[in-house]
């Protein structure tokens, strides 16, 4: 009997929230690599040769801006599904919206640990260097794009409008990623995406580094799963919303 | 048929109005953010980057102008003099003669690419601010790579033939 | 370790970020299934 309590206890509480099963054991999931990374990063692996201890940073800098990269090109794919889509389905708006937020909060992260790096690296938190000021450019707009969505008007008119800008937005990405090459810069090349040429990272600190792109990844999904559900009743409470005040109307026509 | 939200306790109508000035103000302070950066990238590109083989030779790298000078760290060239921080810098067979007051900070060293800002005086390059500036090369510190890494420092410098 | 404060305050920063973004995406998903008054969400 009281096990049967319990059992129904959890199924409501299911219900009740933006979280299944499947996503609990994915947050387990995550935090287990999470942790499984600071221990590689911050002890196992072993010290840049040059940086010394400093590389450290890398394991969690990288990663975040991955995720940042990740989201916005995902919003971009949804929102193009959605304009291109027959039915129009706000499904891929929300994925969107969530999808760029996660991204917004990752690349502040990024810009964050990247300029604690540069202090002890280069000797300054920040320098108007092409890769560092078209990173913040991209931050600044999608600050942007989240302000356009919380605009008035319907979901509809939020869908149209924010899946354009971010299909605007994601052509930034190239030009963050190959600023290094474009202008001289302080920042340093690509050591894994090199675009063919050898990799130039050690052994462990690679695994490191390719393990912290999982574990972020994983991070990733299960936050954006939370975010685009949370949104979904959001959307659904403004909508019962509407539909309470265009019955309140009508009776008030009627009387 | 008018739709305008009636005043009640609905949570689902109520919290839209209290925020509508809350994106307007993002849009701006985007818009805003955005322009200060380009300006700020655009105006600080106005120091010429050059490297060390470039001065006097590219346009631009020239005595009459703040510029930006790339070049490695001469390897057994960096001494302290009154507070002062000097060292050579080179690049493709060119020297470069530096001075800093201060400590350059960050994982500055010889045989490291570093950036120097500054002015080109009669007797090499007065800086005012040096960044260093690390390869995309990540090497395990141990003890058959200090070696190798030696071998390497030396390998770096121009002046040691 | 040399910097620490630097490396550590890095992971710190983010765990804390990364940590109080999921708290709030927890708590308010809670509070809008809660009151939402269509209980039958497509992911249960």
């Amino acid at each position: 009997m009281a096990v049967r309590l319990r059992a129904v206890n959890i199924s409501t509480e299911t219900r009740l929230s933006t979280g299944t099963v499947a996503t609990r054991r994915l947050g387990a999931l995550a935090i287990v690599m999470l942790t499984v990374l600071a221990v590689l990063a911050l002890i196992i692996s072993p010290e840049d040769v040059n940086q010394g201890s400093t590389v450290r940073i890398m394991y969690v800098h990288v990663p975040t801006i991955w995720v940042a990269y990740m989201a916005f090109i995902l919003t971009a794919v949804c929102s193009a599904t959605y304009l291109s889509g027959r039915n129009r389905s706000l499904g891929w708006d929300r994925v969107a919206g969530a999808s760029a937020e996660i991204g917004v909060l990752f690349v502040a992260l990024s810009l964050l640990t990247g300029s604690l790096w540069g202090r002890i690296t280069w000797g300054t938190y920040w320098v108007w260097d092409a890769r560092l000021t078209s990173t913040a450019f991209l931050f600044i707009t999608y600050i942007g794009y989240l302000a356009v969505r919380r605009l008035d008007g319907t979901q509809r008119q939020r869908a149209r409008r924010s899946s354009v800008l971010a299909l605007l937005a994601v052509l930034e990405i190239p030009l963050v990623h190959f600023s290094v090459r474009l202008w001289r810069s302080l920042h340093q090349e690509a050591s894994v995406a090199t675009g063919g040429t050898d990799v130039e990272l050690d052994d462990l600190m690679l695994f490191s580094l390719f393990f912290g792109l999982a574990a972020f990844s994983v991070l990733f999904v299960w936050l954006l799963l939370h975010r685009q559900r949370m949104l979904y009743l959001e959307d659904a409470m403004s909508s019962q919303g509407l539909d309470a005040a265009i019955e309140a109307r009508r009776k008030e026509a009627v009387r | 048929m008018d739709l305008t939200p009636r005043p009640s306790d609905d949570v689902a109508a109520t919290p839209r109005r209290k925020r509508r000035w809350l994106p307007m103000t993002l849009i701006a302070a985007s818009l805003i953010g955005g322009g200060v950066v380009v300006t700020q990238f655009l105006t600080s590109a106005i120091d010429y980057y050059c490297n060390v083989d470039e001065i006097g030779v590219r346009e631009g790298c020239d005595s009459d102008r703040r510029v930006r000078v790339q070049g490695v760290v001469e390897q057994g060239s960096v001494r302290k003099e009154d507070g002062a921080t000097v060292f050579t810098l080179g690049f493709n067979g060119k020297t470069l003669d530096v001075t800093y007051q201060g400590d350059p900070g960050g994982i500055f060293q010889e045989c490291i690419s570093v950036v120097a800002h500054g002015r080109i005086a009669a007797a090499g390059f007065d800086s005012d601010r040096i960044e260093v500036r690390h390869s995309n090369q990540y090497v395990e510190k141990n003890e058959t790579r200090i070696d190798e890494s030696n071998e390497e420092a030396a390998a770096c410098s121009l002046l040691v033939e | 370790m040399e910097h620490a404060s630097f490396i550590i305050g890095s992971w710190v920063v983010t765990a804390l970020a990364v940590g109080v973004y999921a708290g709030w995406i927890i708590k308010r998903g809670r509070d809008l299934a809660r009151r939402s008054s269509d209980k039958d969400f497509p992911w249960t």
